[in-house]
C-alpha cells in the first residue's frame, strides 16, 4: 500500500496525572450546551413547521457523543447513526451547513436528499447515514478495515443505539473487527428503548458491552450521563485503536428525554422513568460540578450560552434563506 | 499476444494482472485464499500476494460487502466475492441501503468503487440453491452497474474496467460458461467497456435480446433457424445497467420483431423490461408480438435430474420461440 511505515502510537489526549485538564472540562462543557441548544431548537424548528420529515432527537444522551467524540483529528471518522446529528457539530461542522441539513436546502452537504436528522459530512468525514440500523456500524467497520490496509493511524466512531445490538449486522461487523482487530470504536447509546421496545424484550443481558466477549475485545459499561468517565474511556479506546490493538465496545448508559421521534408521544414509558431520568442531565450533573470546582461561573455560562444562541440565530437565518434544490437536480449523482 | 484461455483462466488473469498493476486492489470472500475459490477462479492469488490482499472471510456476506464498501471509501479498491449467488441474501441490505445510495444520498461526497463477483446460475444439478441467475434483483437499483459477460475476452476486459469504474458494479459470472466459453484473450492490458451491448449475429427477421449464458444458446439457436431461411439477429446484453437502449432499439427497428431469451425466470424478469422498453420507444417499428423465452415460474432449479432438464431453456426450447415468431 502507499506507506509501509509503522502506525503512530498516539497517547490519550489526557495529563500525566490521567485526568482531563481544566480548559478541556469547559471545552467539554461548552459542546455539551451547544449540542443541547441545538437539538432544542431542531425540535422547536420542527414543531413550528418550518421543516418537514422528522426529527430524531439525542437530548439526554449528549455526553456519550461529547464525551467520544471530543477532540477527534480531522482525518478521523464517525459512523453515526439516526439520533447523532449533532456529531457532525461536535466533528466542527459550521452550524449553518447543520441547520440546511434539517431545511434540505442546497447548502446542506447531500443537497436536500437525506432526512432532517440523517447528516453527514464527507470533508469531515462524517459518513451520511442510511436509516438501516446498524447501517453505518458496518460501513464503519470497512473503512476502519481501509484505515489499517492504507497503514494510517486514524480511528472509527462508529454510534448505535441498544436496538442495534440484536441486528445480524452487529455481529457479523463486530466478530471481522474482532479478526482483524481494526480501529474502531463502538459506542453504544444504550438509551433502554429501541423505539418502543424495551431493553428486557431485546436481550437477557444486563450489560450490552458483555457482548464484546464474544469478538475477543473490551467491551465496557459506563454512565453514559458522565462526560468525563465516557471522555476517559473513550481516549483510551482511541489509543488502543491508534496503537492496533483492535476496537473497543463503549455501553454507555443512558436515556432520551423524548419520544423516538417527534411524532413519537412516548406513552408506553412511565413519567416516574423519565423524571429519574432527567433528574440525571448530563449537561447540568456537568454543570454543577464545574461551577463547585469554580471551573465555571454565573457569568461565563450566561455568556457562553448567549454566544450559543448567536451562533444558532445566525445559522437558521442562513438555512431559512438558503434555495431549495432545483427539480432538475433529482437525477444528479446517481452514477459518476 | 492472444491465446485460446478460457472465462475462469481469463477472469483469474484480470484479478492478478489488475492486483499487480495496482496495489489498492484487494479481494476477499469466503473460500477465495486458502482453497483458491471453490471454482479456483482466484487459485493461486494468495501465494502470490499474500494475505493481505487475498482475504479469506468469516461465512458472513453482510460484512464481506460491508467491508468492500467502507474501505473502497478510503480509496481502497476491493473485489469481493458471494460464492454462489444463490446466497447474496444476507448482503443486500448493504449493496441496497449502502453501495447503490452511497453517492446519491451524499450527493456525489462520498463514492464506493467496489467490484462484486457473484457466481451464478443453473449448471450440472447444483439444485435450488447453488443454481440461481437473480441479476435482475440489482438491475432494479439505480446507483449500481449490472454486468453478466459470456465470453473469456469479455469476461476479462469487463471485470478490468468493473474495476477502475468509479462505481459499484456486481460482476456476475455464469458458472456453466467458467470452462465453456474459450476464446482467445490478449495476455496484456485491455478494458471493455461497461454499457455498450453487442451484436454477437447480423440477421433481418427477427433480433434475439439475450444474456450470459443464453448468449451461446441462442447463437445456436440462430444457426439451425438459418437453415430454414429464418435469420435472427442476436445482441447480447452484457450490462444489464444500466442499459444500451440505443443498440437495442436500433437492432429492432431494422428487423422489427424481437424474442427475448434469459436464464432467470419469467414474471417480472429482465425481459419484461425490454418488452416495455420496445413497447414505448419502438411501437410504430414492430410487426409482431414480444415473445419470451425464458427460466419457468418455479421458486428455482430442482434437484433431480428430469426436473432440472424441464427447467433449462435449452435450444431446442429458443428453436421453438423463433419458429413461432417467425410465423407473424
Amino acid at each position: 500500500m502507499a506507506s509501509k511505515t509503522n502506525r503512530a502510537v498516539m497517547e490519550p489526549e489526557v495529563e500525566k496525572n490521567g485526568s482531563p485538564s481544566n480548559d478541556l472540562h469547559v471545552n467539554l462543557y461548552k459542546m455539551l450546551v451547544k449540542c443541547r441548544m441545538c437539538d432544542e431548537k431542531a425540535r422547536i424548528l420542527f414543531r413550528q413547521g418550518k421543516y418537514k420529515g422528522n426529527f430524531y432527537s439525542g437530548v439526554g444522551q449528549e455526553a456519550t457523543s461529547v464525551g467520544t467524540a471530543f477532540n477527534l483529528k480531522k482525518d478521523d471518522w464517525i459512523a453515526p447513526s439516526h439520533r447523532d446529528w449533532t456529531s457532525n457539530i461536535i466533528k466542527g461542522a459550521p452550524l449553518k451547513f447543520c441547520f440546511a441539513q434539517l431545511f434540505a436546502k442546497t447548502t446542506s452537504p447531500d443537497r436536500g436528499r437525506s432526512s432532517p436528522a440523517h447528516m453527514g459530512y464527507p470533508e469531515l468525514h462524517v459518513i451520511t447515514p442510511a436509516s438501516s440500523i446498524a447501517g453505518q456500524l458496518n460501513v464503519g467497520t470497512g473503512v476502519a478495515l481501509g484505515i489499517k490496509k492504507l497503514r494510517r493511524n486514524d480511528v472509527v466512531v462508529s454510534y448505535f443505539g441498544d436496538g442495534a445490538t440484536s441486528f445480524g449486522g452487529f455481529h457479523e461487523a463486530l466478530n471481522f473487527a474482532g479478526v482483524h482487530k481494526l480501529p474502531i470504536i463502538y459506542v453504544c447509546q444504550n438509551n433502554l428503548w429501541a423505539e418502543s421496545v424495551p431493553l428486557r424484550l431485546q436481550t437477557a443481558l444486563t450489560n450490552l458491552s458483555d457482548r464484546a466477549k464474544a469478538y475477543g475485545f473490551p467491551g465496557i459499561s459506563l454512565d453514559g450521563n458522565n462526560v468525563l468517565e465516557v471522555y476517559d474511556a473513550a481516549q483510551k479506546a482511541i489509543g488502543r485503536a491508534r496503537g492496533g490493538q483492535g476496537p473497543t465496545l463503549l455501553e454507555c448508559k443512558t436515556y432520551r428525554w423524548y419520544g423516538h421521534s417527534e411524532i413519537d408521544p412516548a406513552k408506553y414509558r412511565v413519567k416516574e422513568e423519565v423524571e429519574a431520568w432527567k433528574k440525571k442531565d448530563p449537561v447540568a450533573m456537568f454543570e454543577k460540578q464545574l461551577l463547585e470546582k469554580k471551573l465555571l461561573t454565573d457569568a461565563k455560562k450566561t455568556q457562553i450560552a448567549a454566544e450559543i444562541t448567536q451562533e444558532i440565530n445566525e445559522a437558521v437565518d442562513f438555512a431559512e434563506q438558503s434555495p431549495y434544490p432545483d427539480a432538475s437536480e433529482l437525477a444528479d449523482h446517481i452514477w459518476a | 499476444m492472444a491465446r485460446t484461455i478460457n472465462m475462469l483462466e481469463a477472469i483469474n488473469e484480470a484479478l492478478s494482472q489488475e492486483m499487480e498493476r495496482d496495489e489498492r486492489v484487494f479481494i476477499l470472500g469466503e473460500d477465495i485464499g486458502l482453497s483458491g475459490g471453490v471454482f479456483k477462479v482466484t487459485d493461486g492469488l494468495l501465494d502470490k500476494f499474500g494475505e493481505e490482499r487475498v482475504l479469506d472471510t468469516p461465512l458472513a456476506e453482510g460484512i464481506i460487502i460491508a467491508a468492500a464498501i467502507g474501505s473502497s471509501m478510503m480509496g481502497l479498491r476491493p473485489v469481493p466475492e458471494i460464492q454462489f449467488a444463490d446466497f447474496i441474501t444476507p448482503a443486500v441490505e448493504q449493496i441496497i441501503q449502502q453501495a447503490s445510495k452511497l453517492r446519491y444520498r451524499s450527493a456525489g461526497g462520498y463514492s464506493c468503487p467496489v467490484t462484486i463477483r457473484v457466481c451464478c446460475g443453473a449448471g450440472g444439478g447444483s439444485g435450488l440453491y447453488h443454481s440461481q441467475e437473480n441479476a435482475t434483483w440489482f438491475v432494479h437499483e439505480p446507483g449500481l452497474k449490472v454486468v453478466m459477460p459470456s465470453t473469456a475476452y469479455d469476461a476479462k476486459g469487463m471485470l478490468l474496467a468493473a474495476i477502475r469504474d468509479p462505481d459499484p458494479v456486481i460482476f456476475f459470472e455464469h458458472k456453466s460458461l467458467y470452462r465453456q466459453a474459450k476464446g482467445e484473450v490478449p495476455e496484456g492490458d485491455y478494458t471493455v467497456p461497461i454499457g455498450p451491448a453487442a451484436i454477437r449475429r447480423e440477421g433481418r427477421d427477427m433480433t434475439i435480446l439475450t444474456y450470459g449464458f443464453m448468449t451461446q444458446k441462442s447463437l445456436d439457436a440462430a444457426e439451425q433457424m438459418s437453415q430454414k431461411g429464418v435469420e435472427a439477429e442476436v445482441v447480447e446484453i452484457r450490462t444489464l445497467a444500466p442499459i444500451d437502449k440505443n443498440t437495442i432499439l436500433d437492432s429492432v427497428r431494422k428487423t422489427s420483431k424481437a424474442l427475448i431469451v434469459h436464464e432467470d425466470k419469467k414474471t417480472m424478469g429482465y425481459g419484461a423490461e425490454l418488452a416495455a422498453i420496445l413497447s414505448e420507444e419502438a411501437f410504430d417499428d414492430l410487426d409482431g408480438p414480444i415473445m419470451r423465452v425464458t427460466g419457468p415460474d418455479v421458486p428455482a432449479i430442482p434437484f433431480s435430474p428430469n426436473l432440472d432438464k424441464a427447467w433449462q431453456v435449452s435450444t431446442e426450447k429458443i428453436v421453438t420461440g423463433i419458429e413461432k415468431l417467425a410465423t407473424y
